[in-house]
């Protein structure tokens, strides 16, 4: 890494370890039960919107599908507990069932121009909701309980959920400045010219769904051994997807902090609206995505960017890989 | 089960066919001279019903007559949402990230002001016509709301077809779509022509919610199964044809109302013949949908294609 050259590009690398630091030393201030949980909630939200990021964001192949990867995370990580395994090793097995779905959806896709992709992750996720309603090994639509043999440690559950989301930036940081992130951002920008330098457009996108796909299951697991019951038409559900992209959107598409603010926001929105007045919180995404979209569809880290010129730096780079739209 | 309830099942799969058709043709022409998937077109065809129903319960309007009011409303809606939102979006030969969100989020909030208006629960359209039946035999019944839902689906489509090929906007419509550069060149204008179809797409939506929900109940959810079928159907349809829409509505009405009454073999202590269980239906046009982009992704009519070149 090269030395920053202003002060910026220093509080650029200084405040991810500080921000990181705070969340590891927070619980020796004695928070309350609730501020615990609110950011088990957040850090577990932001590590599917920046694993949604970075085929969604990076890649610019959106998918209205990762509750399939979410639910199949908590469905297999309470499985493996089921049958005596650690949790831990549960949420390997999710991030790996994950990774195995991802391909299913991905292999007869990508390799077609035009909406199928984004079709299918529609159908997948109604699919799947389906089959997991009917299914009798894992309670059908009534849910499935996690029974753990130990008390419950609030602590335990937010450390697993700071590490997921450390684990999340540290890959989304490592892609974003490796030479496969430099070509996904060329799909996304043009495929053809892409493919002319030597990228391969199928196997770059199976990769990173791969990877996202991932990152979101063991998010799911994370998830479901915390709330210890869930049910299809909760961790399934299509609007659980459209929770995992709106973060990304909300924060700034693309970058790898977005989806962390967009997952502080979205956190308390749902936290703090959703609590009084029901479905009223998706109108709000609703209009939001609009405007973002319409006015300013580098999300609210553009915006900030834009009201405070402070990562000039960062600026000009995302200029010139960023979304032309 | 004997050849008449066969013959029942096929009439009916039909019958459904000519609403699916009517229910995806909007969708298909937007995505042909815009490039846009409407995912908003699940929420137009969720308007759609409910305008019908208020048109019934407050002034009795027959659910059909309420159906082909909502194309010129829906004509306009289309249009003003065209000209306030998608017109904004950038130009492109592929779906953008943009068009996508932007859609999309306009179907949520469409829907969630559907559900501040109108509440959770599940409307029907009850008309005297609802409950009876034409007999053909002893096994044959249609029930008469699907003929006549099956007329004006049939009958607008029709008059779709004849718009597409005898007027100068249909003619405009289709260069967009064979070659948007090309239209231009020869002095196609494409925002006006952008904006009349988004509205004939809209005007369809409208239309055939209505109808749909003169056979089923309805939420403000209802639109999100009927999108993954306008998927299905103007994919198997190759995208970006009328025809094809027609074709793919029908192969998917069939397989969907056989699904259940065709046996297939299973492993489950020892081979036995198994029926798939009602409530796997709705996977139905998920799996056709996939199996369609693995064999056939230009559609049916790009496999018809290809087989005749070859020959």
């Amino acid at each position: 890494m090269t030395r920053p050259q202003n002060l910026s590009g220093w509080l650029k690398l200084v405040l991810p370890w500080l921000l990181f630091a705070a969340l590891l030393l927070l619980p020796a201030t004695g928070p309350s039960d609730n501020i615990i949980r609110l950011l088990f909630l957040t850090a577990v939200w932001t590590t599917t919107g920046l694993g949604w990021n970075l085929i969604g964001g990076m890649t610019g192949q959106v998918s209205f599908g990762f509750a399939v990867f979410f639910g199949l995370g908590a469905y297999t990580t309470a499985l493996f507990m089921q049958y005596g395994h650690t949790p831990y090793f549960g949420f390997v097995g999710a991030a790996a069932a994950a990774m195995v779905a991802s391909f299913f959806i991905g292999l007869p896709t990508f390799r077609l121009r035009g909406p199928y992709f984004v079709i299918a992750t529609i159908g997948v996720t109604e699919a799947v909701r389906v089959i997991m309603n009917n299914l009798e090994i894992t309670g059908g639509a009534s849910g499935y309980r996690i029974t753990e043999n130990k008390p419950f440690n609030p602590l335990e559950h937010y450390y697993t959920a700071i590490a997921a989301v450390a684990l999340a930036v540290l890959v989304s940081t490592i892609i974003a400045n490796s030479k496969f992130g430099l070509a996904l951002r060329a799909i996304k920008q043009d495929q053809d010219a892409a493919a002319d330098l030597g990228v391969n457009p199928y196997t770059s996108k199976l990769w990173i769904h791969a990877i996202a796909a991932g990152l979101t299951g063991i998010a799911g697991g994370i998830y479901a051994r915390r709330a210890a019951f869930f049910y299809p038409g909760d961790v399934f559900a299509f609007s659980t997807g459209i929770s995992i992209l709106l973060m990304p959107v909300i924060g700034g598409i693309g970058t790898v902090w977005g989806p962390v603010l967009g997952g502080v926001i979205f956190v308390i929105v749902e936290e703090q609206i959703s609590v009084k007045f029901p479905n009223f919180h998706l109108l709000i995404y609703g209009s939001l995505l609009i405007i973002i979209i319409l006015l300013e569809p580098d999300g609210l880290l553009g915006l900030l960017r834009r009201l405070f010129r402070l990562f000039p730096h960062q600026q000009a780079k995302t200029r010139l890989a960023g979304d032309p739209g | 089960m004997d050849a008449a309830e066969y013959l029942d099942l096929l009439l009916k799969a039909l019958l459904l066919a000519g609403v699916y058709a009517a229910m995806a043709v909007g969708m298909t022409v937007v995505y042909g001279v815009m490039k846009i998937v409407n995912l908003a077109h699940a929420g137009f065809l969720m308007l759609g019903a409910y305008f019908s129903f208020e048109l019934f319960n407050r002034f009795h309007v027959d659910p059909v007559l309420g159906a082909v009011t909502a194309l010129p409303v829906f004509f306009l809606f289309g249009m003003l949402v065209h000209w306030v939102l998608v017109r904004w979006l950038p130009k492109s030969d592929t779906p953008t990230l943009a068009s996508l969100l932007l859609m999309f989020g306009f179907w949520l909030v469409l829907q969630n002001l559907a559900y501040a208006k109108w509440g959770n629960d599940d409307q029907s359209i009850f008309t005297p016509l609802t409950l009876s039946a034409v007999h053909i035999g002893d096994t044959i019944s249609i029930p008469k709301v699907n003929l006549v839902v099956f007329a004006a689906a049939v009958f607008c489509m029709i008059v779709l077809q004849i718009v597409f090929h005898r007027s100068w906007f249909g003619r405009s419509m289709r260069a967009l779509i064979q070659n948007p550069y090309g239209a231009q060149i020869v002095g196609v204008d494409d925002q006006r022509t952008a904006r009349l179809t988004f509205g004939l797409g809209t005007a369809f939506a409208g239309f055939a919610g209505a109808l749909l929900g003169m056979l089923y109940s309805f939420s403000p959810d209802f639109g999100r199964p009927f999108l993954l079928r306008s998927f299905v159907i103007i994919v198997l349809g190759g995208l970006e044809s009328v025809t094809g829409v027609a074709l793919g509505a029908i192969v998917l009405a069939i397989l969907e109302t056989f699904s259940t009454v065709i046996p297939f073999p299973w492993y489950h202590q020892g081979w036995k013949t198994y029926y798939l269980p009602p409530s796997y239906q709705p996977v139905v046009p998920f799996v056709l949908l996939v199996v369609v982009l693995v064999i056939m992704p230009k559609g049916l009519a790009g496999l018809f294609n290809r087989k005749w070149k070859t020959a």
